[in-house]
């Protein structure tokens, strides 16, 4: 035990690593805080150079940019009420109306104060989490293995902003992209339509990159240009943070506990964790009428919320290689590649590279504080950036990148195609998370789901009749009936409510 | 480009059932009753039934609540096409990325790039005065990071850089 931190701690205090963690810190902060770029798209345009890194190298520039990027979202939020991530889109108002109280440093310093505190509880819940889940996953069979990533499937439609039909819909066209080629369990071509360049299927990260980058560099040429951020001077940022620390135990546990509760469930991120806690926090605050005028409160609970998801969705990513959000989902694709494979396995044979990632995650929600008040200090300089010189940008390591994780044009073509159907998605309602969730989860849910039939002579007996599958089934099932539950409550109440009168 | 529940919704259902058309047909394992057409299967026909029920206008309600939702929360501009030119304007970086795909390897990495920015910064409504330079300097610095850095095969075409 002692020995393997001894390990992890001389894996991550390398030198190449901390330079990793400190130039994606940078990275992280610069593209999160840019009003259209989102956390998902500075970790996909990272996978092409985390291939030339150190595995562990590699990974710390995911789990850092991408910490970074969620809390550095609130800061155009704050300033000019507009989210810089989706995931600032839930407190946005309130961040704002403290600001035009003038209250900015407050509201930016419970960003960044809270987001660390909430980084460092998903990570101390990643510790204690995994290694009992891991060792229940070892006694897993193809059926458990099945029915977790279909439940993981339906967890991703039911938390989808949207109608669960399309969120369904959406799903299920991943899990058709997933069965183009001849990674099947017969090996056979599918849907190549003689095409060399399909035999391999789709690339996930070329797909990736056009679903979260490409698409919202299409969305910005349509949209009008955010207006600049006044130039102001802050004062200090820190002021208080303790005594609101002391005053608001309550939304900011609660907080830590629904984001990691909605991080470990797969499919559901840091967007969903803040806009749950931040309705928990009005309902169970003591002063709701204060909401949305600037009260702390709200903002303090989906602040901690949202970062606090972060962490834990990697338990479900190591564990069982079944992604907690979209950040995750790219991260699942870098693992593989540097031979940690996700599996309970890893917890036992790559110890040391474990605990290391602990130790990156803990380190980076630390170096948040410093370099997130630097960038709080620069933000007026950075934001001035016209739209028109950072897109192109964009657009050219779209480029690049995809064309870096193949050295083949067919996956540029597949980020151009990619782009194209998540715009078209995004704008008719159709949720893209679940779509790429379906892209990087088919695979293992067809060959889970083909081998498992195939032991049990084609009977779907054994799916339901081991205890942790019939479980996980009964849970896959009530993922699956929700939305028509919610709805036929809110069919019946109103007619109640007729009859009550 | 906004398009009627009604028709995306029967686009799936044509692309359910051609999947699962299609599924069927693969050839089966030999002297195996589950092969590489199951999944397809199962699929396709999910993908006919959800696309019916889209059309049909089923689960609409919730969506209009998400919407409702956000917009009540932030500023972020009501995605409203000034002008049908305008709306055309989305599809430039997939065209520019079909452009690279066709011209990289002929014209070489630096003067493709340095169309690509150009074009983007100058749709995006950039003077010359800040277009020309972001596209004489990015594509040589991000040439630089991915060639000589990251060792990436990025084809020279007509201008060999000096790495």
């Amino acid at each position: 035990m002692m020995q393997t931190l001894l390990e992890a701690f001389r894996l991550v205090f390398q030198q190449d690593v901390l330079i990793a963690i400190l130039a994606s810190a940078v990275y992280g902060l610069v593209v999160g805080a840019l009003p259209g770029l989102t956390a998902t798209m500075a970790t996909a345009l990272l996978v092409p150079v985390t291939f030339y890194l150190s595995p562990i190298a590699a990974i710390a520039t995911i789990i850092t940019a991408s910490a970074m990027a969620i809390f550095a979202g609130d800061l155009p939020g704050c300033l000019l009420r507009i989210p810089g991530t989706p995931a600032s889109a839930a407190y946005t108002d309130e961040a704002y109306a403290m600001t035009r109280k003038g209250e900015a440093e407050k509201a930016l310093g419970i960003c960044l104060w809270f987001s660390a505190l909430g980084g460092i509880f998903g990570t101390l819940s990643l510790i204690l989490l995994a290694p009992p889940l891991a060792e229940m996953a070892l006694s897993f069979s193809t059926y458990e293995y099945f029915w977790l990533a279909f439940l993981g499937l339906m967890c991703a439609t039911l938390v989808a902003r949207s109608s669960p039909v399309k969120a369904i819909a959406s799903m299920l066209l991943g899990l058709l992209v997933s069965c183009i080629g001849i990674d099947n369990p017969a090996g056979t071509a599918r849907f190549t339509f003689g095409s060399m360049d399909l035999l391999g299927g789709i690339d996930a990260i070329a797909a990736l990159v056009g679903v979260f980058a490409l698409s919202e560099v299409m969305r910005a040429m349509t949209t009008p240009e955010p207006p600049p951020l006044p130039r102001r001077k802050f004062g200090s940022i820190l002021k208080g943070m303790i005594r609101l620390t002391r005053e608001y135990p309550k939304p900011q546990i609660r907080g830590n506990i629904v984001g990691i509760i909605i991080g470990v469930l797969p499919g559901a991120g840091a967007d969903m964790a803040a806009w749950v806690s931040y309705a928990m926090a009005k309902r169970f605050s003591r002063t709701p009428e204060k909401f949305g005028t600037g009260h702390p409160e709200g903002l303090i609970e989906a602040g901690s919320s949202n970062n606090a998801s972060l962490a834990s969705g990697w338990v479900p990513s190591l564990l069982f290689g079944i992604p907690g959000d979209t950040i995750t989902a790219i991260a699942i694709g870098v693992l593989y590649m540097k031979g940690l494979n996700p599996g309970p396995t890893l917890f036992t044979e790559k110890a040391s590279s474990m605990y290391a990632l602990y130790i990156v995650f803990l380190l980076s929600n630390v170096i948040m504080i410093p370099l997130g008040i630097v960038m709080i200090r620069l933000a007026s300089h950075i934001l001035r950036a016209p739209r028109s010189s950072v897109m192109p940008v964009i657009v050219l390591l779209c480029c690049v990148g995809a064309f870096a994780t193949g050295n083949n044009l067919f996956l540029v073509l597949t980020v151009a195609a990619f782009g194209c159907l998540g715009y078209v998605m995004e704008r008719n309602g159709y949720p893209v998370a679940a779509m790429v969730l379906g892209i990087v989860m088919g695979t293992m849910v067809e060959q889970s789901f083909v081998t498992s039939l195939i032991k049990s002579d084609g009977s779907i007996l054994p799916f339901f009749s081991r205890p942790v599958a019939s479980v996980l089934a009964a849970m896959t099932f009530a993922a699956l009936l929700w939305p028509l539950a919610v709805w036929l409550k809110r069919r019946l109440a109103p007619a109640r409510a007729a009859a009550g009168a | 480009m906004r398009i009627s529940d009604r028709h995306s919704g029967l686009f799936l259902v044509a692309l359910g059932t051609v999947a699962a058309y299609g599924g069927s047909r693969l050839p089966p394992v030999p002297g195996q009753q589950i092969g590489p057409n199951v999944f397809p299967l199962v699929v396709g026909i999910g993908l006919a039934v959800c696309g019916l029920m889209i059309a049909l206008g089923i689960g609409h309600k919730f969506e209009e609540e998400a919407e409702a939702d956000l917009a009540a929360h932030s500023d972020a501009a009501p995605a409203a096409a000034r002008s049908r030119w305008n709306g055309l304007l989305a599809l430039l970086p997939p065209g520019l990325l079909l452009f690279y795909v066709y011209a990289s390897e002929w014209l070489g990495f630096v003067p493709t790039a340095f169309a690509i920015v150009l074009a983007m910064a100058r749709a995006l409504g950039a003077g010359w005065r800040l277009a020309l330079p972001l596209a004489l300097v990015v594509p040589v610095v991000v040439h630089f990071l991915f060639a000589k850095l990251l060792r990436v095969p990025l084809p020279f075409g007509f201008l060999p850089m000096p790495w």
